[in-house]
């Protein structure tokens, strides 16, 4: 585990070392936020209501802040690892004392964590003066556990299209339509709240809602029942993907070639 | 005349080379299709549940779309290096460029094409039949919207990468700068209020590459067809000026480079 540590602690002071690029890279999500803001306040003016299906437009932002945050900060490991497949310098982690999977586990997390911190200031001061003040502190131990679950189901998902370089010429399709799956049946552009209810039902019953509506929702609306099935789903999402992003590397090895170096 | 000759040259090439790897060709140009259908999905949940905004509804958001798409792809197909030019800038790549017999910026913004940009150029034909506004002079319209979007893209996209020659930096900026505009594009027109139009009418032109010519698609109407002309010559002067101005304070380290 120290190992990993330290791979995470490389990684994390790397991001840190260029705090302007940093904050730069995270200007994007003002941008969204204020689109998001004139959408949402238009479209809760247009319908009359204070509060839409358990929503109110704060809770909207709130919610529409940390699925950007998640979105925008987590690692692009998809491009990353297969690009190491494909060059081939792939050979030179595998040669190392230490579990791939883990080693990029470890280093997009601290590629993460400072990103997503700074999304979440920049993007919630915006928020914070548009529509309000966040949900109360006492809710975000519960959606931080969730977080971590999304983060994991994201990097399996990612790592897995990363390795289908071992099968197929360009894994960028398949990232695409994943992201867009992310965005439209993980609740991330739109909550699902505001979906018809057989729409919600398929959304619920597939992993993407748990890489996204789940910590979401539980931040603006913590429900301990709620966490339980978010949690409960994302540890069942976690095995089916991370048993078949296991298989997937384990036969990707027996395929590699590497010739010299 | 001559130039002409010169790029069609280029862009058979480009095309040549892009369909080299077949496989990785078809399955980019069909990925980006299904991309984007599935990304349009979002609006047509949004408006199944909240109908219209400030009057806007499905179909401008499929004529929005149409145009957007096309015109983004068109500007990947023909112009590929828009969205890199400033990292070619920061990296001393122009040199190449400068050491052949061609105009500068045209010659390195047609030198590469991005293949997924066909399957942003198809969709955007596709989302506009499925509005309901097909007819052969709408789609001369759409054609010629498309066409001139494009122009004010790729321009706003050079003026945006040639602030590189001062700045000294390109990739962070461009990419705010591209995803402002696709964003802005791409969001019904009637969510801003009049400053905001303001900015997305001069210093982000995002309406001109969705509100406005979905609008001219609609219903032809000269001056909207004036506007979007003058926009597309004003920003095309613009952007060649800059980067002209630019040119005289750019320098390398003499890395003339074989670009394949």
């Amino acid at each position: 585990m120290k190992k990993y540590f330290g791979i995470f602690k490389i990684n994390l002071l790397n991001s840190l070392a260029y705090p302007a690029e940093l904050v730069t890279r995270s200007l994007m999500i003002v941008l969204f936020m204020w689109i998001f803001y004139q959408l949402w306040r238009v479209t809760f003016a247009a319908s009359g209501a204070d509060v839409i299906n358990g929503l109110t437009l704060r809770d909207t932002m709130w919610y529409l802040l940390l699925a950007e945050t998640l979105e925008l900060g987590r690692p692009r490991l998809a491009r990353v690892i297969s690009q190491q497949v494909k060059d081939g310098s792939i050979a030179y982690l595998l040669n190392k004392p230490y579990d791939f999977l883990l080693y990029q586990l470890s280093s997009g997390l601290g590629e993460s964590l400072p990103r997503m911190g700074m999304l979440f200031v920049l993007g919630g001061a915006l928020v914070w003066a548009m529509a309000g003040p966040p949900p109360a502190l006492v809710n975000w131990p519960l959606a931080l556990l969730a977080l971590a679950g999304a983060w994991l189901l994201h990097f399996c998902a990612n790592a897995l299209i990363g390795l289908s370089a071992f099968a197929v010429e360009e894994v960028a399709p398949f990232e695409w339509i994943y992201q867009k799956f992310v965005f439209i049946l993980g609740g991330m552009l739109i909550p699902l709240d505001f979906y018809p209810a057989w729409l919600q039902a398929v959304a619920k019953s597939l992993p993407f809602a748990y890489m996204m509506y789940g910590p979401c929702r539980l931040f603006v609306r913590p429900d301990m029942q709620i966490f339980v099935q978010i949690i409960l789903g994302q540890v069942f999402w976690l095995m089916v993907s991370g048993g078949i992003l296991i298989l997937a590397f384990s036969r990707g090895m027996r395929r590699l070639a590497i010739n010299g170096g | 005349m001559k130039e002409l000759k010169f790029l069609t040259a280029l862009w058979k090439t480009n095309l040549a080379s892009a369909m080299e790897y077949r496989v990785a060709f078809i399955s980019q140009t069909i990925g980006m299709i299904l991309n984007d259908g599935v990304y349009f999905l979002v609006w047509i949940i949004f408006f199944d549940r909240f109908k219209d905004i400030r009057g806007w509804q499905l179909t401008d958001m499929f004529l929005v779309f149409g145009v957007s798409a096309s015109a983004f792809g068109l500007a990947g197909i023909l112009f590929g290096n828009a969205f890199n030019l400033g990292e070619i800038i920061v990296n001393g790549r122009l040199d190449y460029y400068l050491s052949l017999p061609r105009p500068t910026l045209l010659h390195v913004l047609t030198s590469r094409a991005v293949p997924s940009g066909f399957g942003d150029f198809l969709y955007g034909f596709v989302s506009y039949l499925a509005s309901g506004q097909f007819s052969i002079d709408g789609l001369g319209r759409f054609v010629l919207a498309v066409i001139l979007a494009t122009v004010i893209f790729i321009t706003f996209l050079v003026i945006v990468q040639s602030l590189a020659f001062w700045l000294g930096t390109g990739g962070t900026f461009t990419g705010i700068a591209i995803n402002a505009m696709v964003t802005f594009a791409l969001y019904p027109i009637t969510l801003f209020n009049n400053t905001a139009k303001l900015v997305l009418f001069i210093l982000v032109p995002a309406a001109f590459m969705g509100a406005v010519p979905a609008g001219f698609v609609r219903s032809f109407s000269w001056s909207t067809l004036g506007l979007m002309s003058l926009a597309a010559a004003g920003f095309l002067s613009l952007a060649v000026l800059l980067f002209r101005l630019g040119l005289r304070r750019y320098e390398s380290g003499s890395a003339i480079q074989v670009e394949v």
